[in-house]
């Protein structure tokens, strides 16, 4: 097990140092900083002065090595626009982003998981048919439209929740529905068809022959070993839920990682970009670490191989 | 990020029509205008911005969102009044020495929200700190400012290395703004972007990032003080969003809104939408050096094959008006003599058969995504003489990317864009655009070039007023633009409130009254 973990974490560090190799690169193929502060009348000798005084007329390599030795130490450098770290600002959105997924994916599991159950058992029925037609309504609907839409009908008029904003769990409500529904949806439809397979298994019926209530032997037999592919899949959501949900942040005006990284690249803020792209890469893959590792865990066959 | 989070801004902006839409009907449903959703106070005025400042501290911004704050919590050398006049803000008047010297009288007793003197010193302190490389400013206004001389405690001389005939306009925004040199030294530059202290209407209280900033009224405000209490400013970077907080009682005012939104959103109860003549000018850049492009009657003969009233009217719900040449009509330098060109297909047609083209000829004319449905139509109304435009769409950073690089040819034969002149003199809409030598400047001609060297070197009005008469004629004759329009401001206010913005669109509030207030 300890080589396994030796192992994952190595790959981990791996993919991050790429990811930050290419992110150095990659944002330079998209335009200048400089350019994008300046007016367009600027002079050449006032863009010149500017890209000198903030260290982007060095040498590319020069610049890359600064930038790696500077990560060593958790310095991402200073955001051009915002003339301070980028970590820092990054950091200060994140708790936000944090509010805005634990909320969606709550909201998430609250659905999911019961319309997952109640479809696979009643498979077939006018339930399980109106469960699945929900389902396909919250996977194929956009989120920028469910957020307008929910802004319409409880902000504009019902007035019950706030339009946008934050500072309230009332400001919480709108957001983490519009950006769970997807999640939802996706996986109540993964729970019904893991679960239906689960429970077509010779020790459901087993467990159901040895008097186990229909319920019981539901959640305590099928639903532990349907859980597999909805553990992987959770995970992963929570990865991107954390990564920043872009349309939604921009919606409700939610200033987290998301509307950040939408700024960052707007102003073409290289120092910004590069923190941001590694942050989300940072994220999702240690979210599939814990994945892996937490797989190892609940199944022995994984490690083994 | 998964896939769904992936639309592009543009599918944003065409729900954002969407919307709208559904908004008006939602606005008949709920008539009265709740007055907060927080119980905001009777004094308190909401303001939607679509970013976040990016600092407050005004010599490290150069983007309006950031300026629209700071606006409120400093003042300038000069400002810019709801009729568009220049009149004094810090400097009760101003003259021109020599060809080289502006000597400005500062307003006596001014004092900083610290209590710190504003005087002579502090004007060259703001000045020496903008201009000083370190700062790192993308202020470029006071490039040919090479220092100030305090001369007595309320008088004190800008010099510049070239003659600046408008420079007392530029000390109306950004460039003008003054910063206090004894907080700022104490507290150091990072404190002050984010504290800032300045001698304006409104006190700094709070900044929630990306989220909103808090100012409060300066009770000693030399102006007087403000009828509004406190003045928050909501970031609000979705459109829809914004109007449908207006609706629903969370923000007075939202502005930098699109023609489309303005027109689904009507006159619903609770709320107007007001339009406001702008001095922003959009045209199109021709490649007057190669290709079809470089014979004038070709030129001439797409203007003539531009209606540009149709344009406005139908693209733009007549919120813009028609511009001869590229300067605005409240610019120093506009001259109404000079007539637009004329609506002639038939004339278009002839003057292209003539330059040899009878059978047309294709090419492409870039824009901007956000200017996406005027660039189609443009190209629409060339296709009528035989001119093929085909339209290329490029994000807005990419293109200012490439408007700005220093291959004038980055954007193609033709391209679509809009230029500030904020300063409201004929100078700044042509800077950049006309002398052959300057960035954006696609047209070689000897006699434009000399033209601009006389009003930009001339502190006599009538001397440049002459030159800016005889720009525009060359300009006509020569048409090395399509000339379109400028734009009006269009914002949206909620009935309890009274304001009105100058033709540059900046948010100054000391001025604005709350119904009850």
């Amino acid at each position: 097990m300890i080589g396994f973990i030796v192992k994952r974490v190595g790959h981990t560090l791996l993919v991050l140092f790429c990811v930050a190799t290419v992110a150095f690169f990659i944002v330079r193929l998209a335009g200048d900083p400089v350019q994008q502060m300046l007016p367009p009348e600027a002079t050449i000798e006032q863009e010149r002065a500017l890209r000198a005084s903030l260290g982007f007329d060095r040498p590319l390599l020069d610049q890359y090595v600064s930038y790696m030795t500077g990560l060593l130490g958790l310095d991402f450098g200073q955001s051009v626009f915002f003339h301070r770290p980028a970590f820092e600002v990054i950091m200060e959105r994140l708790p936000l982003t944090i509010d805005l997924a634990v909320a969606a994916m709550a909201f998430t599991l609250i659905v999911s998981i019961p319309a997952g159950i109640v479809a696979a058992v009643r498979r077939g029925s006018a339930t399980d048919t109106s469960v699945m037609a929900s389902v396909l309504v919250g996977q194929s609907t956009p989120a920028f439209w469910v957020g307008i839409l929910l802004i319409l009908i409880f902000a504009v008029n019902l007035q019950w929740l706030p339009a946008s904003g934050t500072g309230s769990p009332a400001h919480l409500v709108l957001p983490a529905i519009t950006l769970g529904l997807y999640s939802a949806a996706m996986i109540a439809r993964l729970l019904r068809s893991s679960l239906i397979d689960v429970l077509g298994e010779d020790y459901i019926r087993t467990a159901r022959a040895k008097g186990l209530s229909g319920f019981k032997a539901v959640t305590a037999h099928g639903l532990r070993n349907a859980s597999l592919p909805v553990v992987t899949v959770v995970g992963l959501e929570v990865g991107s839920l954390l990564g920043g949900a872009i349309l939604t942040e921009q919606v409700f005006s939610w200033p987290g990682i998301g509307r950040l990284t939408v700024e960052a690249i707007t102003y073409r803020d290289y120092p910004l970009m590069q923190a941001t792209v590694l942050f989300l890469a940072a994220v999702f893959v240690i979210v599939n670490l814990v994945v892996d590792l937490s797989y190892a865990l609940l199944d022995p066959r994984v490690r083994l191989s | 990020m998964s896939v769904r989070e992936l639309p592009t801004r543009r599918d944003l902006f065409k729900l954002g029509g969407l919307a709208a839409a559904a908004l008006s009907l939602g606005a008949c449903a709920s008539t009265k205008p709740s007055t907060g959703g927080q119980g905001a106070a009777a004094t308190a005025l909401r303001v939607s911005l679509a970013s976040d400042a990016t600092t407050l501290d005004p010599h490290k911004q150069g983007d309006l969102p950031s300026m629209n704050v700071l606006i409120n919590v400093f003042d300038t050398l000069t400002v810019r009044d709801t009729s568009d006049q220049l009149v004094g803000g810090l400097a009760e008047r101003w003259e021109s020495k020599d060809d080289k010297t502006w000597r400005f009288h500062l307003r006596e007793n001014v004092t900083f929200h610290n209590g710190e003197p504003c005087d002579a010193a502090a004007v060259a302190y703001s000045i020496e700190r903008l201009i000083d490389p370190a700062t790192q400013s993308p202020i470029v206004e006071l490039r040919l400012v090479t220092g100030a001389k305090v001369i007595d405690p309320h008088t004190v001389d800008l010099v510049t290395k070239e003659p600046d005939p408008i420079l007392p306009a530029k000390l109306s925004l950004f460039g003008g703004v003054i910063v206090p040199p004894k907080y700022i030294k104490e507290k150091g530059d990072e404190f002050f972007a984010e504290h800032p202290v300045g001698t304006g209407p409104f006190t700094f209280e709070q900044w929630q990032r990306d989220s909103q900033i808090t100012l409060k009224a300066n009770p000693k405000y030399w102006n007087g003080r403000p009828s509004v209490e406190q003045l928050t400013f909501k970031v609000m970077p979705d459109p829809s969003s914004s109007l449908a907080a207006l609706q629903s009682g969370e923000l007075d005012v939202v502005t930098g809104l699109t023609p489309d939104a303005a027109q689904q959103l009507g006159d619903a109860p609770g709320f107007k939408v007001v339009t406001s003549p702008g001095v922003r000018t959009f045209f199109v850049s021709l490649d007057t050096e190669e290709g079809p492009l470089k014979d004038k009657r070709v030129r001439q003969a797409l203007n003539h094959a531009l209606d540009v009233d149709t344009l406005i009217k139908s693209v733009l719900n007549g919120a813009a008006e028609r511009t001869p040449t590229l300067i605005p009509k409240q610019a120093f330098g506009f001259d109404a003599s000079v007539q637009p060109f004329q609506h002639d297909v038939a004339k278009a047609k002839s003057l292209l058969a003539e330059a040899g083209h009878a059978g047309g000829f294709s090419l492409k004319l870039s824009s901007s995504t956000a200017d996406k449905d005027i660039a189609q139509a443009i190209s629409g109304q060339l296709a009528e003489v035989g001119v093929k435009a085909e339209v290329s769409l490029l994000d807005p950073a990419t293109f200012k990317g490439r408007l700005v690089s220093d291959n004038r040819k980055a954007l193609g034969e033709m391209y679509f864009v809009g230029n500030s002149g904020w300063t409201m003199d004929a100078s700044s809409n042509l800077q950049s655009f006309v002398r052959h030598d300057r960035r954006q400047s696609r047209w070689n001609n000897p006699e434009a070039d000399k033209l601009i060297d006389t009003e930009e070197q001339s502190v006599d009005p009538d001397t440049r007023q002459e030159a800016f008469t005889a720009l525009q004629k060359l300009m006509i004759e020569e048409s090395p633009f399509l000339y379109l329009y400028q734009a009006s401001i269009l914002y949206a206010v909620s009935d309890r409130v009274q304001w009105k913005t100058n033709a540059n669109g900046t948010l100054a509030m000391a001025t604005a009254k709350l119904a009850g207030s």
